[in-house]
């Protein structure tokens, strides 16, 4: 799938996160969280686990993270993909089972 | 504790609002620099408030007794969220030095600081985008000129001159903020044509990082001298910093008799831009010791004077302005 404009989804807000996907080269994380050091790691493959399932190829990844669970940061990041490409009216069965 | 939206019209919400945006030593300018006002209550107590206008957030007060909690994190993130809604992704705030840190904790990035204050930004895109958009070259004497070209004069005309005589490549900026009575397609279009001969001038945007809403929003909106003199040192810091980028070692401005914004805005590069940038300012350029200037351009088109315009324009803004008198006219007339 394809990146169609920037999207946002999620808060700054302790134990959330917020996505800015924009339009990219290739897939780039930044990753913005006072937890990188311990889940920065587990929380880049939870973003790539998801992009690879939607098959997002190219896409520049912004996110601000207040300490959000894995499954937020699913449910944020399937919310900023669906608003990016335009399918929120979509939702894509196999990848939210 | 819920946010709503503030109407600042209502006498009731706006004693609220300036309370805590004075007590916070906000100074409050021109709610028509506002789009938008969010608060935040604790009963019938406002205890923390942010705007927006464009995209840049403003007047960001917290209450003393519920600062470092999570208040701050609360209203930013919903005026982002606010302004996602309306498709603007890419933020700007400009607060005090002591509160870069906490925005820095959102997500923000630093763009530019002086002692008195900071200017960050956050989303889709950068000033690192905007300077890799830029084309780069090499040379010894490489200088910028920053212009709006409201719209491109003889005067300017003279300033590229001087600078392209004295440059190896010069890179002219334009200002890009639909505030003006040409819109910004047409200063660029205008200036292009008009400096088209000379072959080391770089027309650029000048996008949100030079002489804008968001580094220097007096320059737009009448504002006291202090407010336009901080705001003249960050954007002349945002120029440092883009020019460092493209090697460039020298600005050219012209001198101005009649703006006292421009004027110092001119002080505040001579403080800020050398050693690295020398800055040189040029006598306005006059024919028969009448100084050339848009506004003068302006208030002619005004009077529908063609002969007053052509006296002070090149042949290629003259014609524009010919052949699109009725459509400037029609601006003029409804406030533009």
């Amino acid at each position: 799938m394809e990146i169609k404009h920037t999207a946002l989804a999620g808060t700054l807000e302790s134990s959330d996160i917020q996505f800015t996907l924009s339009k990219g080269t290739g897939v780039e994380i930044n990753l913005d969280s006072q937890v990188e050091k311990q889940f920065g790691k587990q929380i880049k493959k939870v973003i790539t686990d998801l992009l690879s399932e939607y098959g997002i190829e190219n896409v520049n990844v912004r996110a601000v993270d207040k300490g959000a669970l894995d499954c937020t940061i699913k449910a944020r990041l399937i919310a900023a993909i669906q608003r990016a490409t335009d399918t929120q009216n979509q939702p894509n069965w196999e990848v939210l089972g | 504790m819920d946010i709503t939206t503030l109407n600042l019209k209502d006498n009731y919400y706006y004693q609220q609002w300036q309370n805590l945006v004075q007590n916070e030593g906000l100074v409050i300018e021109n709610l028509a620099d506002i789009t938008e006002t969010l608060g935040i209550y604790d009963g019938d107590k406002l205890i923390a408030t942010g705007s927006y206008f464009e995209n840049v957030l403003k007047y960001l007060a917290i209450d003393p007794d519920y600062q470092g909690g999570n208040t701050f994190n609360k209203i930013v993130s919903t005026l982002i969220n606010e302004l996602a809604a309306q498709n603007v992704f890419h933020i700007f705030v400009f607060t005090k030095p002591k509160y870069k840190k906490s925005f820095e904790y959102l997500g923000f990035q630093i763009i530019a600081e002086t002692e008195f204050s900071a200017l960050l930004e956050t989303g889709d895109y950068s000033i690192g985008q905007y300077i890799k958009s830029l084309p780069k070259v090499t040379g010894q004497n490489i200088s910028a000129i920053v212009m709006n070209a409201n719209p491109f004069t003889l005067g300017h005309r003279y300033l590229v001159e001087q600078a392209s005589k004295q440059s190896d490549y010069v890179y002219l900026f334009v200002v890009n903020q639909d505030a003006s009575l040409f819109t910004t397609q047409e200063r660029i279009d205008l200036i292009k044509q008009g400096v088209a001969d000379l072959g080391n001038v770089i027309v650029v945007s000048g996008d949100q990082y030079m002489v804008s809403f968001v580094t220097f929003p007096a320059y737009f909106i009448k504002s006291r001298a202090d407010v336009a003199k901080y705001q003249t040192q960050l954007d002349a810091k945002v120029f440092k910093r883009v020019a460092s980028a493209l090697h460039i070692n020298r600005r050219f401005v012209g001198n101005e008799p009649y703006s006292p914004t421009t004027e110092i805005y001119n002080r505040s590069m001579k403080q800020i831009l050398p050693p690295e940038i020398s800055l040189d300012i040029l006598d306005r350029k006059a024919i028969d010791n009448d100084i050339i200037s848009a506004t003068k351009v302006r208030k002619a088109i005004q009077e529908s004077n063609l002969e007053a315009v052509q006296k002070y324009v090149p042949e290629t803004t003259f014609k524009f302005i010919k052949n699109n008198l009725p459509v400037l006219l029609r601006r003029i007339h409804n406030g533009n």
